[in-house]
């Protein structure tokens, strides 16, 4: 049985259509990425497993338990729009924190020393919030996510604003988390996040989502028909080819889509005429190049935050 | 709704602001700028009632000029010697503030008298002016009828009036209403202030929220609903505290105090009097302080807390379609408006409690907690009105909380910008 599972899920606000008859499935012990452009429609799914705004149709279901206060205990939030209550300290915001998620007071107690000490952050129980660093604020919002020990983890763009020592810090535990079993949901519009750490995938865009499987399978379906290109010279060539699509070109490097079965000797030829080549090697296509063959270029809203 | 969330957020909402800074102060200073502001406004009414001013007087009858520097030297100076002329000219010169010609028919005929001033001095000279020339012609007019002295006394008469209520159980009883007017006006004051005052409380809550961004966490556990009332009451429990702290302190003081306090006005009052206000003798009502009734303290109690939240809900409301509290002047009106329209309307009450508008406006719900409480100290209002101002009050509580509750849940989550009216009816309608 699927841990998440979304079906036909919809929701409108006024006349726009946020998400629209989305379905997915998030397992046990695996990495679920949920990815697309800004305004894809994440957040408000996101927001909908959470019961945090109803659905307008469809079901959705935790652990085969329709959504409700009671699966909100079940998970770990952590919202895009993040942050703790800048006058209360540390130790006791974790704490209503973690009694708002219904642990018992002991319990929550023991669980706070715990990871408080995992953090190297004993020492901050008694400090007020607003006095601590950035870095530091973070350290304590991951442990309010994770201090009930749910079973499913949901983070909602988790490394955007965090410093690389945090972010670094976040991967870590993520990824322990799916070592002991748990069910992690993460959303991203930052593609090579996604291929790093992700079992399964949903792209989302406009509402809707446009592919959604294992990521492995899914790359595997695209086929070798990419080029990692590594040239010294001229670089000009690149605009003489035809029927491909090029990502990621910058002076001495370019990422090749060959599209309709041209022959990848064609481009090797080309380029060796005119520059001088480093590296050819035929991979199979990024996820930002799936992303774009699927839903088109020209669907695809605020297309630069996708290459960066 | 989970009562075990409610309590969880009413506890964090209480200890938190209970242990702030700001409560402390709060609680030390407001009773200390309300004692501060009544005082200066004592000392005010009793400092200004005099003003010098002085007015030439070109008496043509011979007898209205000396008897008015009889009545008062510094503000009459005869120049009837002077021509019109040459008053004028003072005048200017600003070397006297106005004058005044008087002839023989002002005696004999109600003939208008004319003051030529340099506009300054209000109504309080040109009212002291016209007394003044009342009491030296009428003085005269009795003098030139050759009536008694009998008849003279007859009109310095001066009435005073004591009045004693009659109960339906036909109980004669002391009136205080002079006494029960005042702390009928102090009780709608409170409740006015701390409608504002802890409805500023939660919107600010809710806005600091809001730019914490830790709503979504906080929604992420709790329901909107639960977050909502929690807070209220959280708010509302430390509302009771201030007001305990307060009216423990209050009883505190009055004990050592009172006596001292009802010495000075009995001077205050016996200055007052010297000074020829007549209207001021109602004063001595506060030398014995009248009990205030239980019932009325109850009352107080329980239309402030209706009135509470009543409007909390509201500004809750308001506080989280704004995305700074600076953005919330606006949105703020249509609550700011019926509290107002409360207050003014207070002002009318307190003199006439009974009237139509009085009665009227104190069963309107989004007036109740200001006017029914003034009514109620001041005048015996029957219980079905009260019973009905409570009962419409809880019922438009449902109606605010229902409609609060709506704006709420959508507008903590909407970042960046502050929502307008049409996009607050939206969310409403969703």
């Amino acid at each position: 049985m699927a841990t998440i599972e979304v079906e036909n899920l919809s929701k409108t606000f006024g006349k726009t259509v946020a998400v629209d008859n989305v379905s997915f499935e998030a397992h046990r012990g695996r990495i679920f990425g949920l990815l697309g452009p800004n305004g894809a429609g994440k957040t408000t799914t996101i927001r909908m497993i959470n019961y945090i705004i109803p659905q307008d149709s469809g079901k959705i279901t935790i652990q085969g338990v329709r959504v409700s206060p009671k699966t909100q205990k079940m998970i770990g939030y952590m919202p895009e729009e993040r942050g703790l209550y800048k006058k209360m300290k540390v130790g006791e915001q974790l704490m209503y924190l973690a009694q708002l998620k219904g642990l018992d007071a002991s319990t929550a107690k023991k669980q706070i020393r715990y990871w408080l000490e995992r953090f190297n952050a004993s020492d901050w129980h008694s400090k007020v919030v607003g006095e601590l660093s950035k870095g530091m604020s973070q350290k304590i919002q991951f442990i309010s996510t994770i201090v009930h020990d749910p079973e499913i983890y949901i983070f909602d763009e988790p490394f955007s604003g965090l410093d690389p020592i945090n972010s670094e810090l976040l991967k870590e535990i993520i990824i322990e988390l799916r070592e002991k079993g748990k069910t992690i949901l993460f959303s991203t519009h930052r593609m090579e996040q996604v291929e790093q750490m992700c079992d399964d995938i949903c792209l989302f865009n406009n509402g809707k989502v446009v592919l959604t499987g294992n990521l492995r399978s899914i790359k595997k379906e695209f086929g070798k028909n990419t080029v990692l290109l590594e040239f010294q010279g001229d670089g000009t060539f690149l605009d003489e080819l035809d029927d491909i699509r090029i990502n990621n070109r910058s002076t001495n490097f370019a990422e090749i889509r060959i599209l309709n079965g041209l022959n990848h000797q064609e481009i090797l030829k080309k380029a060796m005429e005119r520059a001088e080549i480093h590296k050819f090697q035929l991979v199979e296509p990024s996820l930002n190049e799936i992303f774009i063959s699927t839903v088109g270029e020209d669907n695809i809203k605020n297309k630069e935050e996708l290459q960066s | 709704m989970s009562w075990r969330q409610v309590y969880l957020v009413l506890r964090r909402e209480y200890i938190t602001r209970v242990k702030s800074k700001g409560f402390i102060a709060a609680t030390i200073l407001v009773p200390v700028g309300f004692v501060v502001l009544f005082g200066i406004g004592i000392l005010i009414s009793v400092w200004e009632s005099d003003i010098t001013f002085e007015i030439g007087v070109i008496d043509q009858t011979e007898v209205l000029a000396p008897s008015l520097e009889e009545l008062n030297e510094e503000r009459y100076t005869d120049y009837s010697d002077l021509a019109e002329d040459s008053l004028r000219t003072l005048v200017q010169q600003e070397q006297i503030t106005g004058y005044i010609i008087l002839d023989e028919e002002h005696i004999t005929s109600d003939k208008t008298l004319e003051l030529i001033y340099s506009g300054s001095g209000g109504i309080q000279l040109l009212n002291s002016i016209q007394s003044d020339m009342r009491e030296v012609i009428r003085e005269e007019r009795l003098q030139r009828a050759e009536v008694s002295e009998d008849i003279q006394n007859i009109f310095e008469t001066s009435v005073s009036l004591n009045s004693r209520r009659l109960t339906a159980e036909g109980e004669e009883t002391e009136d205080d209403t002079a006494f029960f007017t005042i702390v009928g006006m102090a009780m709608g004051f409170i409740i006015f202030f701390a409608i504002f005052g802890y409805g500023g409380y939660i919107m600010r809550g809710v806005i600091e929220e809001k730019t914490n961004r830790i709503v979504e966490v906080i929604t992420s556990s709790v329901k909107p609903i639960e977050l909502l009332s929690g807070k209220m009451a959280g708010v509302g429990a430390l509302a009771i505290t201030q007001f305990g702290i307060w009216i423990i302190a209050l009883v505190g003081l009055s004990s050592i105090a009172g006596p001292l306090a009802s010495s000075m006005m009995s001077d205050q009052s016996a200055q007052m009097e010297a000074m020829g206000a007549p209207e001021q003798a109602e004063i001595p009502a506060f030398l014995d302080i009248p009990t205030i009734e239980t019932s009325l303290i109850v009352y107080f109690i329980l239309f402030f807390l209706l009135g509470y939240i009543l409007y909390s809900s509201l500004f809750a409301a308001i506080g989280s379609a704004a995305d700074s509290e600076t953005d919330t002047q606006q949105l703020m009106m249509p609550v700011t408006i019926p509290i107002m329209l409360a207050y003014f309307i207070m002002f009318h009450a307190w003199r006439s409690p009974d009237s139509m508008l009085s009665v009227i406006s104190s069963l309107v719900p989004f007036f109740s907690p200001i006017v029914m409480i003034t009514r109620i100290a001041i005048t015996e209002v029957p219980f079905w009105q009260i019973g009905l101002s409570m009962l419409l009050m809880v019922l438009t509580f449902v109606g605010t909380m229902w409609l609060s509750a709506k704006i709420y849940k959508v507008g903590i989550l909407s970042y960046g910008g502050t929502a307008s009216f049409k996009d607050i009816a939206k969310w409403i309608r969703q």
